[in-house]
């Protein structure tokens, strides 16, 4: 049923893949083979994929992702010297090494005897030892995303140190040891580097650890000053894979040839759906004639000889980057995981807790936001019970609150107007919006500041939102983007490299620059709803104006028969609303007003309107004097909401029609209104054949009018006066 | 003893209900006749009453056809007359006596009749329906007698009919009172009213909410809210219920003897009435046999375990303990409908329920009543919890020093100082507010005739003998009735006062210029 609905809300590019299947990876990917290939590798501080041939390293941005990304290539005499002089003095073996951008140290070498924290001297280029943390390692694991290093030791290698070193400075974990379930008496399981995986969700630092024995993938959370185990998921496969793709973990039962997906926000560890495999999407056919234009030239003749192996999904050749990417390293080939959120949205028949897992999705928003404003017309729609319906718009209100409280919501307004610079490829963003820009990053950072303040969920979310904010200026600002990757990795690895990511970001910057201001243009600062939702959306929080237009006016068009039911609905609507202390829109009680008017219920109405369950508004008065006109008391409902408003114009107006022609004079001359025109008061005057109200109301205007004596109105009224004086007399 | 205290009412108060199209011939007037008050009178003097009622209709109806006569002002007596239904005419005699307080507002009597004649009809249908059914008219007389019966025992102080009279001025009977609630407050009631639309499936069901003795909300039209809203203050609403047996009615609070009073009055008529009845065998089938439901006997209701109001008034069906669920009519769909009365605290609720919609009796009722429950009883909880803590408590309309009646008569609704406060005026002020109201209703009245779309407006301030400042505004459908004692002597201050009034408690609809 929730197919059904999206499917009929246009604008909104699902293209249903019709298979089962919650992930899926899109052709085409993008191809990193090149002749001579010595190795591929993933540098995921600067989410570049390095391929390394005899004298060359090509390079790849992976974000934003676009498969037609051409490689940039670099020289590679200097990093070669560099890499022996750092490792040539030491006895110890290095295990490996990362850059950072910790204040005190550059770079660091994990070696089995410890951590070695260097500073880089860009000048000499040299490095010089800062400090030494002296400890047996057995091997590590490090991600940028979280800039967290695990450095395993002990037997089973299941005790561990952890360091945060981030730009907040140095933070050490206290040690902690990591659950093996036992085989047999004698047997000790060894755990190894692969079977950890550090993930980031939500802005928060997990690990999850394989336990082979136990088929179990415990999960731990890291906190500043505590690592604390949060239960454990099951798994069915011996190998398993982790990607973190839009906050959603995914674990890849890669033996089942199937993924599992959780979303582990709230405690519960249940999966969001049952294991499904993962969906090979976009085969050529299908894609040409899809979006990709500036793709054509060289991938759909490419496209036809996309060989059989390419398409094998859970390959032996498969490996998983950080935290979102697939590399098939014998076909060269990188894979961007998605989430179907169609899909998902479609498998589960809990409402509200659908609701609750698109609107925490921030990569596909706009996806996200239609799919919730779908579901809530078809709950509407099928009459479900008004208690369900109310749970979900709970959700949805809830969601908004919040996201106006953290900012959020305005930032993605804001992100909006100059979305279309934030991709390179001004000529496509009509139709792929790739989203993964600014998110990315955000967490990046956002990882940052979780662990370097307390833990407390909000304010990772603040610095979150804050976080990528700033990078989605840096992306389209020369300088800034300038000065973002000399502070990052990526500029340090290599001075060449970051002079080659210079000159192919200034190759975006003209047509950035320029569809930035095309953007200004177009949208006026305040850029009105209809506006929001064709552009970028980084929030899938629906906001009482976008609730009223894109779900209860349509609704209210396609029900038909009683309309309490709505009605019942709007009123729980204006409940959640109020509770978060949320603006309705005035549409929305000019529609409540025009359904209990059509079933004929005025003394609801008016309860409705006392109560001020309806705030007043001149539209809301204007429904009530339009719906009054079957009923006078609903209509002075109107007339008094116009007083209390001081529309004082309508308000006479609306007097003088309905007959009261000297109060409107006297409410005229009080609140100073002069912009009725006398003859109506006149003609109001003469219908009511009333000799000596006419001649007040004349004296009124020959009174406080100063040159109304001399008016052709004061010539015919006086001369009417005096017809109906002397009828009188007669 | 009885018979004693029902003479002295004889003389002050009569009440008749006759039919002008029944006995029209010579030795059959007696058939007009389907309610008289005292029964005991004889009938000579009966007739002696309607005979005058009836010359003075037929009279006044040479002039005015649609409106004939409204009142005869005797010098001992005033007669008000009520045509409840079309030549269905309901008369009250009233005696004049300055000393006894018998001090009269027409307007407030014509209201008394009209509220019995809306009740008897949404318990039992009109009185034509009835004398349709049974053109005898045993049926209707026996409905009448024990209905008009109960519902006069309201007003019974000590062993007198005690009607409303000046002291009764800062009153509008046939309005309703109403809560004033917050923004907050009032949705979580819609949001209540939502669910209990729904409990009866898709059958339009309606509902009443009442927080303590005040309307909260409804979804019934104007006329069907005021009949239910009064039924359920006079005997569902938690104060009601709580006074028991010892004083059933705020107009008697305190006064332990009436109970026992009223059921000798009741007792004593009620066997005049079986001996006159008996005495008559004019009446084919008036042989006091009818199974008569009494929805204004006292002290019937009471609150069951599950939160439900009970009652035997409509005794049970065939072989069942289950009492049967009230019904009553609606005036404006015309539909029957069950009553289900629900209090939790200070809310009742009463929700209303198409006969038609439900298929398998008390059962079906019973259905729909655990419905109710499961679906509503957390935001019953909750609405009484919210309403609690918003209540200011008796006084909490009492705005210091005014004494006020204020009535929108587009949504017929009214709120009134306080009546501890409004004991606290003199009597000289309270017979001036009664005069001036008098002439107010005259003036609306005169209004009418006029047709609809010529609302009055009037501002009247009376400097009074004891000085107090007597003041009746209305506009566009809306009253505003005070008195200010030991208040400034100039106009200006009077005017000044209803300013402020109007401003603070009527968003400025009284405001003048």
């Amino acid at each position: 049923m929730l197919g059904k609905a999206s499917s009929s809300q246009p604008g909104v590019g699902f293209s249903g893949s019709g298979a089962l299947s919650h992930v899926y990876i899109q052709y085409p990917p993008l191809r990193c083979s090149i002749p001579g290939s010595r190795g591929l590798f993933y540098d995921d501080g600067n989410k570049l994929l390095l391929l390394l041939t005899s004298n060359q390293v090509f390079s790849w941005k992976t974000v934003p992702f676009a498969p037609v990304v051409a490689p940039t290539s670099d020289s590679i005499k200097k990093l070669d010297t560099l890499l022996v002089r750092g490792a040539g003095q030491r006895l110890e073996s290095i295990l490996g090494f990362f850059w950072t951008d910790c204040p005190t140290c550059d770079i660091i070498f994990v070696k089995t005897s410890g951590l070695d924290l260097f500073s880089y001297n860009s000048d000499l280029k040299s490095l010089h030892l800062v400090e030494t943390k002296k400890f047996n390692v057995s091997w590590y694991v490090y991600t940028h995303e979280s800039r967290l290093v695990l450095l395993a030791s002990g037997m089973q290698c299941k005790n561990f140190t952890g360091y945060q070193i981030s730009s907040a400075g140095i933070i050490r974990l206290p040690k902690f040891d990591m659950a093996m379930a036992k085989s047999e008496a004698n047997s000790k399981p060894v755990l190894a580097a692969e079977d950890i995986h550090i993930v980031t969700v939500y802005g928060r630092i997990y690990c999850l650890q394989i336990d082979r024995v136990a088929m179990l993938l415990h999960l731990y959370r890291f906190y500043r000053d505590a690592v604390v185990q949060q239960g454990s998921l099951p798994i069915y496969s011996s190998k398993i894979a982790v990607s973190v793709v839009d906050n959603v973990l995914l674990v890849h039962q890669v033996d089942a040839k199937v993924v599992i997906l959780y979303d582990i926000f709230a405690d519960s560890r249940a999966p969001i759906s049952a294991p499904l495999p993962l969906l090979f999407r976009g085969f050529p056919r299908v894609n040409i004639s899809s979006s990709q234009l500036s793709s054509k030239d060289g991938e759909s003749s490419e496209a036809k000889d996309l060989s059989e192996t390419e398409a094998i999904i859970y390959g032996d050749d498969w490996i998983f980057l950080v935290p979102d990417l697939i590399c098939d390293v014998s076909n060269g080939l990188l894979w961007k995981v998605h989430l179907d959120l169609e899909a998902i949205s479609a498998s589960s028949s809990e409402v509200s807790s659908v609701l609750e897992f698109l609107q925490r999705r921030k990569l596909e928003a706009n996806k996200a936001k239609q799919l919730c404003l779908a579901i809530v017309r078809t709950v509407i729609l099928e009459r479900r019970p008004v208690s369900m319906v109310s749970r979900a718009i709970d959700v949805l209100v809830t969601s908004y609150s919040y996201s106006i409280k953290t900012g959020s919501y305005f930032k993605g307004m804001k992100a909006e107007k100059t979305s279309p610079s934030g991709v390179p490829r001004v000529s496509s963003h009509g139709n792929v919006v790739d989203e993964s820009t600014s998110r990315v990053d955000a967490f990046g950072k956002s990882v940052t500041h979780e662990a370097a303040g307390g833990m407390d969920n909000e304010s990772i979310n603040r610095s979150t939102f804050s976080a990528s904010d700033s990078d989605d200026n840096a992306s389209f600002e020369p300088q800034k983007s300038n000065s973002h990757n000399l502070h990052s990795l990526g500029g340090k690895i290599d001075t060449q490299n970051l002079m080659g990511a210079e000159t192919s970001s200034a190759e975006v910057h003209p047509s950035a620059l320029q569809s930035q201001l095309l953007g200004l243009g177009n949208n006026p600062l305040n850029a009105n709803v209809s506006e929001q939702q064709e552009s970028q959306v980084t929030s899938a929080a629906i906001s009482p104006d976008e609730m009223y237009s894109s779900v209860f006016a349509i609704v209210e068009e396609e029900m038909t028969g009683d309309s309490s039911y709505l009605v019942a609905i709007i009123v729980e609507f204006l409940r959640s609303t109020n509770v978060e202390k949320i603006k309705v829109h005035p549409n929305l009680y000019v529609l409540t007003i025009q359904l209990l008017a059509r079933g004929e219920r005025y003394a609801e109405v008016g309860l409705f309107i006392i109560n001020k369950i309806l705030e007043p508004s001149k539209e809301v008065a204007l429904q009530l004097l339009e719906s009054g006109r079957q009923n006078f008391q609903t209509r002075k409902l109107g007339l008094d909401m116009l007083r209390q408003l001081s529309l004082h114009h309508d308000y006479v107006l609306l007097l003088v029609q309905d007959g009261y022609y000297l109060g409107a004079l006297r409410y005229a001359r009080k609140n100073k209104v002069n912009s009725v025109r006398p003859s109506l008061f006149l003609e109001a005057a003469y219908a009511s054949n009333d000799s000596q109200h006419l001649a007040a109301v004349l004296r009124f205007f020959s009174d406080f009018i100063p040159d109304f004596k001399n008016t052709t109105d004061h010539n015919t009224y006086c001369r009417i006066l005096a017809e109906m004086n002397s009828s009188i007399a007669v | 003893m009885g018979l004693s205290s029902v003479t002295t009412v004889n003389e002050a108060t009569k009440f008749c209900i006759f039919d002008l199209r029944r006995g029209q011939h010579e030795g059959q007037e007696l058939d007009k006749i389907l309610f008289f008050f005292p029964a005991d009178l004889p009938f000579p003097t009966q007739l002696s009453v309607i005979g005058l009622s009836e010359g003075l209709i037929t009279f006044t109806r040479i002039f005015s056809p649609e409106a004939a006569c409204e009142v005869i002002e005797a010098e001992r007596h005033s007669h008000v007359f009520y045509e409840a239904e079309p030549d269905i005419w309901m008369v009250m005699i009233v005696e004049k006596n300055k000393e006894l307080e018998a001090i009269w507002r027409i307007d407030a009597l014509r209201r008394v009749l009209k509220e019995v004649h809306s009740l008897f009809v949404m318990f039992h249908g009109s009185i034509r329906a009835l004398l349709d059914k049974e053109p005898s008219g045993g049926l209707i007389r026996s409905h009448l007698y024990s209905f008009i019966m109960d519902y006069l025992s309201d007003f019974l102080v000590g062993k007198k009919l005690q009607l409303p009279n000046f002291r009764d001025s800062l009153k509008e009977r046939g309005t309703v009172q109403m809560l004033t609630v917050g923004r907050e407050a009032a949705i979580e009631v819609q949001s209540l009213v939502r669910v209990l639309e729904s409990c009866a499936g898709n059958s339009p069901c309606y509902s009443l909410v009442l927080f303590r003795d005040l309307l909260v909300s409804t979804t019934l039209c104007p006329d069907d809210t005021i009949n239910l809203f009064t039924y359920a203050v006079l005997r569902l609403t938690p104060r009601v219920l709580s006074s028991g047996a010892s004083s059933w009615s705020y107009l008697r609070k305190g006064n332990t003897a009436s109970h026992a009073a009223t059921g000798s009055l009741l007792a004593t008529s009620a066997s005049v009435l079986d001996q006159f009845y008996a005495s008559r065998e004019t009446f084919p089938g008036g042989d006091g046999n009818y199974h008569i439901v009494r929805p204004l006997q006292h002290d019937k209701w009471t609150k069951g375990k599950d939160g439900f109001l009970v009652t035997d008034i409509w005794s049970a069906e065939v072989g069942s303990l289950v009492p049967t669920t009230p019904t009553i009519w609606l005036q404006q769909t015309e539909e029957r409908m069950h009553l289900c009365a629900y209090q939790h605290r200070n809310l009742t609720l009463v929700l209303l329920i198409p006969v038609t919609s439900i298929l398998n009796g008390e059962q079906g009722v019973s259905l729909v009543k655990q419905q109710l429950l499961e679906n509503a009883s957390l935001k019953m909880l909750r609405v009484e919890e919210k309403l609690s803590k918003g209540w200011g408590g008796e006084n909490a309309y009492h705005v210091s020093g005014y004494r006020y009646l204020l009535v929108d008569g587009d949504r017929n609704v009214s709120r009134a100082s306080p009546p501890g406060k409004v004991t606290t005026l003199t009597k000289e002020s309270l017979v001036a507010l009664s005069k001036l109201r008098e002439e107010v209703d005259r003036e609306k009245n005169r209004a009418n005739w006029d047709g609809p779309g010529h609302e009055k407006e009037l501002e009247v301030c009376i400097r009074a003998k004891n000085n107090a400042w007597v003041i009746a505004q209305v506009t566009r459908g809306k009253e505003l009735y005070m008195v200010l004692e030991k208040a400034n002597e100039t106009l200006l201050y009077a005017s000044d006062a209803i300013e402020k009034f109007s401003n603070r408690y009527c968003n400025g609809v009284f405001s003048l210029d």
